[in-house]
């Protein structure tokens, strides 16, 4: 029963136009294909938002899908005042932060380790000497992605959780403030000294 | 410092067109005049590219598979009723609440079960009204102990009716002059109107002796008019007759005043203690006291005369029996003798 969904869902991909309403409104009469549908339509958003917090792919998996439970299983308190997507986001980052706070990790090992000479020099032409007015191919690379993941580690989570969900999932202000359940000048604020400080966790790797 | 991090603050909305039209403009009029900040909208500009260029990455597989299958076992559990975590509390809560409950009613029952076989019944209303802030109902251990009973009296206790015994006297005046006494005797009698009533007169040589039958107070009456010779009598004595035959108490030296108030006596007791009395009053005492302390007194006087008893009891007995002056139950003998 799930297969078929699941495979039709992934033929259409992002294509797919079901009108959200209509699923979220099926789901809260307890139709199950309704919820494979809004499930397949926001996992991998939300398994990537989930896993660029925590920095960790099992604990982002489990965290996803405790996320979808919880909103799955609280549906009928859904009163449709925001986006589906934003009530969904706003339990999944809730919860990734609460379980990033309890299990605040410090990382001890050199973000620069895995970073070869080659792809410390390009980053640092394009970022430093400006001289590459493009990015750098090499972003594209898996030690990029790496590094980018870990710098983002370092920041503090409620700062994390800004840039995250602005520059990786392309939110706006309004939704961020209303994903965090914050002000609009906080989320300025926050993307502003995010920003800055992993600037300079970036530029610490490649001086 | 403050207006770098405000800069920059608005260089960031304006990379991420969080800006209006208006302020736009004037960021970007700013970025083209200044270089310093040319410069840091340029690396936050390429800050944010390479942000950009950060993939996505797949979801794990089976990650819908296993959300459904955590879902339908839930919802699975929840129609049992059995693992339904709200449901289990409330179970678990419900059967502490009825443990609870259970205990407490047993160790009630236990309580009183104890309470009524240790704890006295005084005690036990005490308590209760202690708890109960209750004034404790006066038990009455002794129905109206002293209500309505009034303090004893003394009462004038006449005694019973005694039987009747006749008066039986024998006067005996021993005198120097028996003609002129027994002058005064007979008319005594006349004067008295017992003359009729004497029953005997008989003389003999220095003897002379009347019998009469009267009622007592005749007699009195007759002792009165007597009290003439009396001064006359060298003796004078009296013989009460007590309930036995032939057997009498002896007054010797009796006044005219005792011999009346013992014919007065109201009934044989009476009489008989005052015989008594008189008998052991009369038997230290000289005549001529006697005679005096008469004639000092009024006549009706009790000086020497024994009180009449007066005995106090809760028993009201019956009254004495009325003087039987009015029968003739009285026998007088009056003896003169010469010396």
């Amino acid at each position: 029963m799930v297969k078929p969904i699941q495979e039709q869902l992934k033929s259409t991909d992002a294509t797919i136009s079901i009108d959200e309403a209509s699923l979220v409104a099926q789901a809260k009469a307890g139709n199950m294909d309704s919820v494979e549908r809004l499930i397949l339509k926001h996992q991998q958003r939300v398994y990537n938002a989930i896993l660029k917090l925590c920095g960790n792919s099992d604990d982002a998996a489990e965290l996803t899908q405790d996320a979808f439970v919880r909103v799955i299983q609280n549906i009928k308190t859904f009163k449709g005042q925001s986006s589906f997507y934003t009530w969904l986001f706003r339990i999944a980052v809730n919860l990734t932060l609460n379980f990033c706070k309890k299990n605040s990790r410090v990382s001890f090992q050199p973000m620069n380790s895995e970073l070869d000479e080659e792809l410390k020099h390009q980053l640092k032409d394009y970022l430093i000497d400006k001289t590459s007015p493009q990015p750098p191919q090499i972003a594209a690379a898996k030690e990029m992605h790496s590094l980018l993941l870990k710098a983002l580690e370092k920041l503090d989570a409620d700062q994390r959780a800004v840039i995250v969900l602005r520059d990786i999932e392309q939110m706006n202000y309004t939704q961020i403030a209303e994903t965090l359940d914050i002000e609009i000048g906080t989320v300025k604020s926050r993307i502003a000294r995010g920003r800055k400080n992993l600037r300079e966790i970036l530029e610490g790797v490649i001086q | 410092m403050k207006d770098m991090e405000q800069i920059e603050e608005l260089l960031n909305c304006y990379i991420d067109g969080e800006l209006d039209e208006r302020k736009s403009t004037e960021i970007k009029r700013l970025i083209d005049n200044d270089s310093q900040i040319h410069n840091l909208y340029d690396s936050l500009k390429r800050y944010k590219n390479l942000m950009d260029t950060v993939s996505q990455v797949p979801a794990p597989e089976g990650l819908c598979d296993n959300i459904t299958a955590h879902l339908e076992r839930g919802v699975l559990l929840a129609d049992t009723q059995i693992y339904s975590l709200k449901a289990g509390r409330r179970h678990l809560m419900t059967r502490h609440f009825m443990t609870a409950a259970a205990v407490i009613a047993l160790a009630a029952v236990l309580s009183i079960v104890i309470f009524d076989i240790f704890v006295p019944k005084s005690s036990r209303q005490q308590l209760l009204s202690s708890v109960l802030r209750k004034k404790p109902i006066k038990q009455v251990l002794y129905e109206k102990p002293f209500a309505d009973t009034k303090p004893l009296q003394d009462i004038k206790v006449v005694p019973a009716k005694s039987y009747d015994v006749p008066f039986v006297a024998v006067l005996t005046l021993k005198t120097n002059n028996p003609i002129e006494v027994d002058w005064f005797v007979a008319k005594a009698l006349t004067t008295t109107n017992l003359l009729s009533q004497t029953a005997a007169i008989e003389r003999q040589s220095g003897t002379v002796r009347y019998v009469i039958n009267c009622n007592n107070q005749s007699l009195a009456d007759l002792i009165q008019e007597l009290s003439f010779i009396w001064p006359q009598c060298t003796n004078t004595k009296i013989d009460i007759g007590t309930e036995q035959a032939g057997k009498y108490v002896t007054i010797n030296n009796i006044s005219a005043g005792q011999a009346m108030e013992i014919c007065k006596a109201e009934n044989f007791v009476q009489r008989l203690r005052m015989a008594n009395d008189l008998a052991i009053i009369n038997k230290f005492t000289a005549p001529a006291v006697i005679d005096r302390l008469y004639a000092a007194a009024d006549i009706d006087s009790d000086l020497l005369v024994a009180q009449k008893p007066a005995l106090t009891s809760v028993e009201k007995t019956q009254t004495a029996g009325q003087s039987s002056n009015d029968v003739k139950n009285a026998t007088l003998t009056i003896i003169v003798i010469s010396n």
